[in-house]
C-alpha cells in the first residue's frame, strides 16, 4: 500500500486502479499522524470533503464509516464526525503506518540484495544527509 | 399556452422588426412617386407579405423539428397537442396582425391619395372617407377587402396545417424510413387531394345556398353578403385546420423521434 | 411513494431502420447515486437518454419515472443536457435562463445566475458568440439549475477545454443530493470515474457491465478506464 505523496498546495491526485476510499482513508490517517488533524478535531462534513477532493459523496461517506469502525474517528449524532481523542489510538495508528513503511522498505531492499547491517547503515547516512539539508 | 405563443413571437421579433421597417421605408420611397407609387405599394404588399408569412410559419415549425434547437421546446413538459396548437395560434395571430397592419397602410396611403386629388378630409371620419373613395373609384370597399383577406388567411392556415401534418409525419411515423421526405410529400399531396374531395362533396351539398346568393349578387354584392357567401368555405377550412392540428398533436405525443 | 427506483427501464428496445440502438435494456436507477453510462460512440448512450427525456419513442419496453409511464408530464422530472449545442443562437444567456425559468417550475433562477457569474459568462452575450468551452459550462449549469429528480448529462466534457472540465465536474459533484439521480454518459472515463458510484457499460445497445465503481476496482484491480479499455478493445 503506497502512502499518498502530496506536495503542499496540490489538489490530491487519485490512483484510479485502487479503490478510492482506501486512498482517502490513508490520507486522513496521514493527516492525523502528521498532526494536520488534531485529536478531537471536528472533520469536514462528507459533502464538504467530497467537494474538496472532487470525488463521489458516497465514497467519502464510506471512508468516515470505515474509519469509525477502526475507531480512528467517531460520530456524534447531529454534531458531526470527530478525530479520536485517544492518544493511544493515534500512537497505535502511527505505529501501524510506520510498520507498513518498514515492511515495504525491508522487502524492497532485500530484493536488491541488501543485508540488515547494510540497510541500517544506509538509513543512518541518508538520514544525516537529509537532516543536513533541512 | 400563452407562454408558448409568446416564445414564438420572441423568436421572430427581429424578423418582425426588420419587415416593418423595410415596409415603411419602401412605402415612403414609393410615396415620393406620387399616387401611382402609393397604390403600387398597396397592391404589392399583400402578395409580398403572404410569401413572407408562409415562409415564416413553415420555418417556425421546421426548425423545431429538424434542428437541434428543437430540443429547447420539446424537452419542456408540454403535450404535443399544446405545442402544435401554439404554433397554429401564433400563425393566426400573426396573420391577423399582418391584415391589421395592411389596413393601417391602406388608411395612410388612402389619405395621401385622397389629398392628392385635392379633396378635403375630415380626419374624424377617416375610415368612412377612404371606404367611400374606394367604393366610388374601385367598386369595392374596405369591408370587401377585409372579408377577402380573411378568407385568404383561412386558406393559408388550412394549407399550412397540411404542411405541418406532412412534416410531423416525416419526423414520426416515417422518421426511420428511407426516402421519408419523399413519402411525406406524397402524403401531403394525398391529404390535400382527400380534403378537396371531401369539401367538394360538401359544397355540392350546399349548392342551393350559393344559388340564392348568386341571384342577388348580380346587382352588386355587399360586404355582408360576401361574408355570408364565403362563410361555409371559411368554416370548412377552419375544421380542416383543427382536425389536422389534432392529428399532428397526436403524432407529436406518441410517435415523435427527434 | 416508492422512491427506491426513481427511474426504471424495463426491456427497452429502440430500432431504427438500419440498426438497433438499444436491445432489451433493463436498468434501475436509485436516488442518491451518480451513474456513469459508459461506452464508445454508437453504443446507445444518447438514445437511452433521449428516450427517457421523451425526445424519441421506444420501439418496445417500458420506462417508469417515479412509477409513471413516460409522457409529456414525466419531462418535468427529468433534466436532460444534450451533447450538442442546442440553445437558440439568437438568444442571450439571460434569455436562455429566463426561458427555463418560464418553462420549468423547478428552475432555480437565482442559483443559475450566480453560477453563470461564477463561471465568468456574461449574461448579455449571445449564444452564437460563446466559445465551445463556455457553451459546455453553460449547458451543464442550466441543466443542473433545475431542482428535479433525474439529471442526465450527455457527454458533458466533450469539446470542452481541460480547465472548464474541472469546473463542470465541480458543478456536478456539488449538485449531488441523496434524493436525486445523476446519470453521466461519457467516453472520457479517466476524468470522470472518481465521481461515479455505479458504472454501466453499454456495448452495441446492450448492458455489458453494471456495478459499483469501487467494487470493480477492488475485484478487478483495474481502474474503470482500464476495464473500459478491456471491454471495448475491439469496439
Amino acid at each position: 500500500m503506497m502512502l499518498i505523496r502530496m506536495k503542499e498546495g496540490d489538489k490530491l491526485e487519485f490512483n484510479n486502479n485502487i479503490p478510492i476510499y482506501l486512498q482517502v482513508m490513508e490520507k486522513v490517517k496521514q493527516d492525523i499522524v502528521s498532526g494536520k488533524l488534531k485529536p478531537g478535531e471536528k472533520m469536514q462534513s462528507s459533502r464538504e470533503y467530497s467537494n474538496e477532493l472532487g470525488i463521489n459523496f458516497n465514497t467519502v461517506a464510506r471512508v468516515y464509516k470505515e474509519l469509525e469502525n477502526e475507531k480512528i474517528v467517531f460520530t456524534k449524532r447531529g454534531l458531526g464526525t470527530f478525530i479520536t481523542e485517544s492518544a493511544e489510538q493515534i500512537d497505535s495508528l502511527r505505529y501501524d503506518m510506520a510498520k507498513k513503511q518498514i515492511v515495504t522498505f525491508i522487502e524492497g531492499m532485500k530484493q536488491i540484495g541488501y543485508t540488515k547491517e547494510e540497510m541500517i547503515r544506509f538509513i543512518e547516512t541518508e538520514n544525516n544527509y537529509i537532516e543536513g539539508n533541512e | 399556452m400563452l407562454k408558448l405563443i409568446k416564445l414564438e413571437f420572441i423568436r421572430k421579433s427581429k424578423l418582425i422588426a426588420m419587415t416593418l421597417i423595410t415596409a415603411v421605408a419602401i412605402n415612403m420611397f414609393l410615396i415620393t412617386r406620387g399616387v401611382t407609387g402609393s397604390s403600387m405599394f398597396l397592391v404589392l404588399f399583400p402578395p409580398a407579405l403572404f410569401i413572407l408569412y408562409l415562409v415564416d410559419i413553415i420555418k417556425m415549425y421546421s426548425e423545431d423539428l429538424n434542428k437541434k434547437t428543437g430540443y429547447m421546446l420539446f424537452m419542456t413538459p408540454n403535450s404535443g397537442y399544446k405545442i402544435i396548437s401554439s404554433k397554429l395560434l401564433t400563425a393566426v395571430l400573426e396573420g391577423f396582425a399582418i391584415i391589421l397592419i395592411y389596413f393601417i397602410f391602406i388608411l395612410i396611403n388612402g389619405i395621401y391619395i385622397i389629398i392628392s386629388t385635392g379633396a378635403e378630409i375630415d380626419y374624424s371620419q377617416v375610415i368612412r372617407v377612404v371606404d367611400r373613395f374606394m367604393s366610388g373609384n374601385l367598386g369595392f370597399s374596405l369591408g370587401h377587402v377585409f372579408v377577402i383577406l380573411l378568407t385568404a388567411l383561412a386558406f393559408l392556415i388550412a394549407f399550412i396545417t397540411t404542411v405541418y401534418t406532412a412534416m410531423t409525419i416525416r419526423k414520426s411515423i416515417f422518421s426511420e424510413i428511407k426516402f421519408g421526405g419523399l413519402l411525406s410529400f406524397i402524403i401531403f399531396l394525398l391529404i390535400n387531394w382527400a380534403l378537396s374531395y371531401v369539401s367538394d362533396k360538401f359544397f355540392d351539398l350546399i349548392s342551393p345556398y350559393y344559388d340564392s346568393i348568386g341571384t342577388r349578387a348580380a346587382g352588386g354584392i355587399s360586404t355582408g353578403e360576401l361574408a355570408m357567401g364565403l362563410l361555409p368555405l371559411i368554416a370548412v377550412l377552419i375544421i380542416q385546420a383543427i382536425a389536422l392540428t389534432g392529428f399532428s398533436g397526436y403524432l407529436l405525443e406518441k410517435k415523435i423521434n427527434l | 411513494m416508492n422512491k427506491l427506483n426513481l427511474l426504471q427501464i424495463n426491456d427497452l428496445t429502440k430500432k431504427y431502420y438500419n440498426k438497433t440502438a438499444l436491445s432489451n435494456v433493463s436498468l434501475n436507477f436509485e436516488p442518491g447515486k451518480i451513474y456513469g453510462l459508459l461506452g464508445p460512440n454508437g453504443s446507445g448512450k444518447t438514445t437511452l437518454m433521449k428516450v427517457v427525456a421523451g425526445l424519441h419513442k421506444q420501439t418496445s419496453g417500458s420506462v417508469l419515472i417515479n412509477d409513471e409511464e413516460l409522457s409529456y408530464k414525466t419531462k418535468a422530472y427529468v433534466s436532460y443536457m444534450p451533447t450538442e449545442n442546442f440553445m437558440y443562437d439568437s438568444f442571450r444567456v439571460i434569455d436562455i435562463a429566463k426561458f427555463y425559468n418560464s418553462m420549468y417550475e423547478d428552475f432555480r433562477l437565482d442559483y443559475a445566475l450566480n453560477l453563470i457569474n461564477e463561471i465568468k459568462i456574461d449574461l448579455n452575450h449571445k449564444i452564437s458568440n460563446l466559445s465551445s468551452g463556455q457553451i459546455g459550462k453553460l449547458k451543464a449549469v442550466i441543466a443542473l439549475s433545475r431542482d428535479t429528480d433525474i439529471y442526465m448529462l450527455d457527454e458533458p466534457l466533450n469539446g470542452v477545454d481541460v480547465l472548464s472540465r474541472d469546473t463542470i465536474m465541480d458543478i456536478i459533484t456539488k449538485s449531488y443530493n441523496e434524493n436525486k439521480v445523476i446519470i453521466i454518459s461519457t467516453h472520457l472515463v479517466s476524468e470522470i470515474e472518481k465521481i461515479l458510484d455505479t458504472v454501466i457499460f453499454l456495448k452495441d445497445g446492450m448492458v455489458e457491465i453494471f456495478g459499483n465503481a469501487e467494487e470493480l476496482r477492488q475485484s478487478r484491480q483495474l481502474s474503470v478506464e482500464g476495464l473500459y479499455k478491456e471491454v471495448f478493445r475491439n469496439a
